[in-house]
């Protein structure tokens, strides 16, 4: 007994430890292969070289996933990632085999996806954000893709990567090598809108707000005047929840309507230009002050939820679902995702987008000069690395016409689960076009007959299903998402369109790969910039904000700062 | 040694455990090296490059450092003072109840807590101190303004404190009532006939009788001094609160989980494992040398 006990206080004290033992195996291994020996195979294997041969043997490759659930309310029910029906075609088509080392849900990626780099026990392809592929990168890990992209890169992938002049590509290229497929897209995508319930603003004869005055007069309204005319006081004024820059929910176009610019989302810090042409911190510049000073007299008089801090988004979009919060920050897909749940559980319910109120008029969103959060890379270990290439291509390819009778929800197919995806970076924008060209001309299909079909013709018929009233396919608020977010003119990409024309918007200048002190000191600045801004948003006295700038800046952020203007320094060098 | 002949089958029993506590236990310890070096998983343990206590001074540098360590100190202190405290309470008290069927209902009812996981408690306890939970709906009910008690500082170690005693107060209640049991009814009796009372039973017999298991119970406890409690702070916690909730390990996993710093990240570690070893000897010792207490 006594035994027992004291070996297993010995077993728990050391318990820290021996999880991060377990990490050096591994090693050895990836020293091992040479990285030449795999091209040569694959030439014997296949050639000439084809975006879409067929390896003659199965070639195996192994992944791992974070899933979410399927986006397709059609899909069937229970079905998993490994019955993914992708994967039966990428067999048939290509004769490559996906084998997942793990999947877990999203929530827990991130996490998941630390110990395995840790444990240096990586799949063959990966989809990495900057910040891993930075490290992997500098780790040496990373397979030269230059000449698999080459060979087997199909003409649209290549199209897709030329788009932007090359420019993704080249930020991904190091010492000549490129080591990573970016999947970038149109960065205006990540333009802030204001996202406000138009039945509530009716209900209480109120103008959309173009000023934050106007926005502080309507959501108090929404507070205090009961705008769902429900007779209860069970309402409050706009979404937030504890991560004030996040991807949604979150406060970034409620501080760029102040000319505040602290982040680009995803508790990444933003910069942006001064009169001396030097890069600055968005986040410790006077304008932030302002704006928190603002929440912290909305908060006090309850126009944000008292328990923000202890909410994530998953709380927000219950809140935004069930009809308590009526105005949120956020991009252009709002309506696909939540704003249609809250119209299919309320039939009165009516969002619209608007560009973001600023101190005198409309404000100016952030908007980064890259989109790019998906890289794909290859393990140097792999011994196929076009079968990467291979796989985009094959992704790509499913989205033409003949492909659409198979490729549907209801037979398995879940999109977001396949990995790797590049999509075109003009998506949306083709969406848009060429629907509202359908539209226009009254045409009861789509004539476009490329590999962007699949995605404009599901948008045309969820629109033509939409403005019919017709529920037959999918449901009201499915159908308007589908609209309303990449469809109509007055919708997310459209009010984001108008945006992007009158220029009103501010870039964020800094668009390379997080340097070394962010690397290593960003996890502690961004704690002590959630401890400061939560706590002066819930009533501690504004000058915090002040000691927080001089904090930031002695533990690393001048550093950062310094390392931010080199590259740019670089950059305009180049 | 002849004990050992007599005895070496039972030994070869014990093999099996060693055996795994070796492996587990011991084997991992190797990764210790970590702390003193720039590891990079990849190069692994023999390419990183040995930096010294480089870790170990880049860690106390932190400015957080201080504060986390005290917020452990203070944490775990007052948990481990209630763990041998409340139990004790409730071994003596359940002890004097005659019924048997009643005292085994209590029982179960004040252990069943330590079989669920925070993952599923932290999620209930922080709905149940909401602005809208049944806490403050009492609280309003009495005419008294309700509390943030999740967002306040001064609260929240309470909750912390306070529900991970209730949580795990079952499991060292039952090794205290089974060192009652041990003690023998004869002395009772002997008391009994002495003319002591119930009270004076409680303090002259049933007290000394489980003071080893008392000991034993706090000596171990020690060990953890820096262990304040892992997953429940890191699932309850929220940025508001990291001023007076923030501990070593919810540090640790940030500085290694996010960052990726994995040699201070194992600099911590070493130096948890290091005051937890120096006080355990401590204590141990000074069980021995006033109380006459051995644990072999």
């Amino acid at each position: 007994m006594r035994w027992i006990k004291l070996a297993k206080m010995m077993l728990i004290s050391t318990m820290t430890l021996s999880v991060m033992a377990a990490c050096s195996n591994q090693v050895k291994e990836s020293e091992g292969t040479p990285a030449k020996s795999s091209t040569e195979d694959a030439k014997t294997n296949t050639a000439p070289p084809e975006p879409l041969g067929k390896y003659p043997e199965t070639v195996t490759v192994t992944q791992v996933l974070g899933y979410n659930p399927p986006e397709d309310p059609r899909t069937p029910q229970g079905i998993t990632p490994e019955q993914n029906a992708y994967f039966k075609d990428l067999k048939d088509m290509l004769n490559i085999e996906v084998q997942y080392k793990w999947t877990v849900p999203s929530s827990q990626f991130e996490q998941k996806f630390s110990l395995a780099m840790a444990s240096a026990d990586l799949p063959d392809i990966m989809e990495l954000d900057q910040k891993n592929f930075e490290k992997l990168k500098k780790q040496g890990m990373l397979a030269d893709l230059t000449q698999a992209y080459n060979d087997y890169a199909s003409p649209a992938l290549k199209k897709y990567m030329e788009s932007d002049g090359g420019f993704a590509m080249k930020t991904f290229t190091s010492e000549g090598k490129l080591l990573a497929i970016p999947g970038f897209e149109d960065p205006f995508l990540s333009t802030q809108l204001l996202w406000i319930r138009k039945d509530w603003l009716d209900n209480l004869n109120l103008q959309p707000p173009q000023t934050m005055d106007e926005l502080e007069q309507v959501a108090r309204a929404f507070v205090q005047q009961d705008p769902d005319q429900n007779g209860k006081n069970d309402t409050y004024g706009i979404a937030m929840q504890k991560n004030l820059f996040f991807w949604g929910f979150d406060l970034r176009g409620f501080f760029n309507g102040f000319g505040a610019y602290p982040s680009i989302g995803d508790n990444q810090s933003a910069w942006i230009k001064d009169d001396s042409g030097k890069l600055v911190p968005g986040l410790i510049q006077p304008e932030v002050k302002t704006a928190l000073g603002k929440l912290q007299s909305w908060y006090k008089e309850g126009i944000l939820d008292k328990e923000f801090a202890l909410k994530d988004e998953n709380k927000s979009v219950e809140d935004i679902t069930a009809g308590k919060v009526g105005i949120s920050y956020g991009e252009w897909w709002y309506p696909n995702w939540p704003l249609n749940l809250n119209v299919d559980k309320d039939p009165k319910a009516e969002w619209i987008a608007l560009q973001i109120p600023g101190l005198d008029g409309p404000g100016k969103s952030m908007v980064p000069k890259i989109r790019s959060n998906k890289l794909v890379v290859v393990n140097k270990k792999m011994k196929n690395p076009e079968a990467a290439i291979k796989m985009i291509n094959f992704y790509i390819e499913v989205g033409n016409k003949k492909y659409m009778d198979q490729n549907k929800a209801e037979k398995g197919y879940v999109y977001n689960w396949f990995v790797p995806r590049i999509y075109n970076p003009a998506q949306i924008d083709t969406i848009y076009t060429e629907v509202n060209k359908a539209l226009d001309a009254n045409q009861s299909e789509i004539t476009l007959d490329d590999e962007n079909y699949k995605n404009v013709a599901d948008v045309f018929k969820a629109t033509k299903d939409y403005l019919a009233g017709n529920t037959a396919d999918a449901s009201k608020g499915v159908n308007w998402g589908q609209y309303f977010s990449r469809a109509a003119k007055d919708g997310g990409w459209g009010t984001t369109r108008q945006i992007k024309e009158s220029q009103a918007y501010v870039n964020n200048e800094f668009y390379g790969l997080p340097t070394a002190t962010q690397v290593e000191k960003g996890s502690q600045l961004d704690k002590l910039m959630q401890e400061t801004f939560t706590k002066i948003v819930m009533g501690a006295s504004l000058d915090e904000f002040d000691k927080f700038v001089q904090s930031w800046k002695s533990l690393g952020g001048d550093q950062i700062t310094q390392e931010v203007n080199d590259w740019y320094g670089q950059q305009s060098a180049k | 040694m002849r004990t050992l002949k007599k005895e070496y089958l039972l030994h070869l029993m014990l093999l099996p455990g060693v055996i795994v506590t070796l492996i587990y236990a011991y084997g991992p310890m190797a990764g210790l090296v970590m702390a003193f070096q720039q590891f990079e998983p990849l190069a692994g343990f023999f390419h990183s490059d040995f930096v010294g206590f480089d870790n170990f001074r880049y860690v106390f540098e932190l400015p957080d450092f201080k504060q986390v360590l005290w917020n452990t100190i203070v944490i775990s202190v007052f948990k481990m003072i209630l763990f041998l405290l409340v139990p004790l309470i409730l071994a003596l008290l359940l002890n004097e109840v005659t019924r048997r069927w009643f005292s085994r209902f209590i029982q179960s009812a004040i252990f069943l807590p330590f079989f669920l996981s925070w993952t599923v408690l932290g999620g209930v306890i922080i709905e149940l101190f909401s602005l809208n939970g049944p806490v403050n709906g009492l609280l309003g009910s009495l005419d008294m303004e309700p509390i943030m008690f999740m967002l306040d500082n001064h609260w929240f170690r309470g909750i912390i404190i306070g529900s991970d005693v209730w949580k795990g107060m079952g499991y060292n209640m039952i090794v205290m009532l089974a060192a009652i049991t041990g003690i023998h009814a004869t002395l009772y009796e002997a008391a009994e006939v002495d003319g002591a009372g119930r009270w004076k039973q409680m303090i002259h017999i049933t007290l000394p009788g489980m003071a080893p298991i008392l000991i034993l119970l706090g000596v171990l406890s020690l060990g953890g001094i820096l262990n304040a409690g892992f997953e429940q702070i890191l699932i309850m916690y929220n940025p508001t609160v990291y001023e007076g909730a923030d501990i070593i390990d919810t540090f640790v996993y940030r500085l290694g989980m996010f960052s990726q710093q994995f040699g201070p990240a194992a600099a911590v570690g070493f130096f948890k494992s290091v005051i937890s070893l120096a006080l355990v000897a401590v204590t141990y010792y000074a069980a021995y040398k006033y109380n006459n207490y051995r644990i072999f």
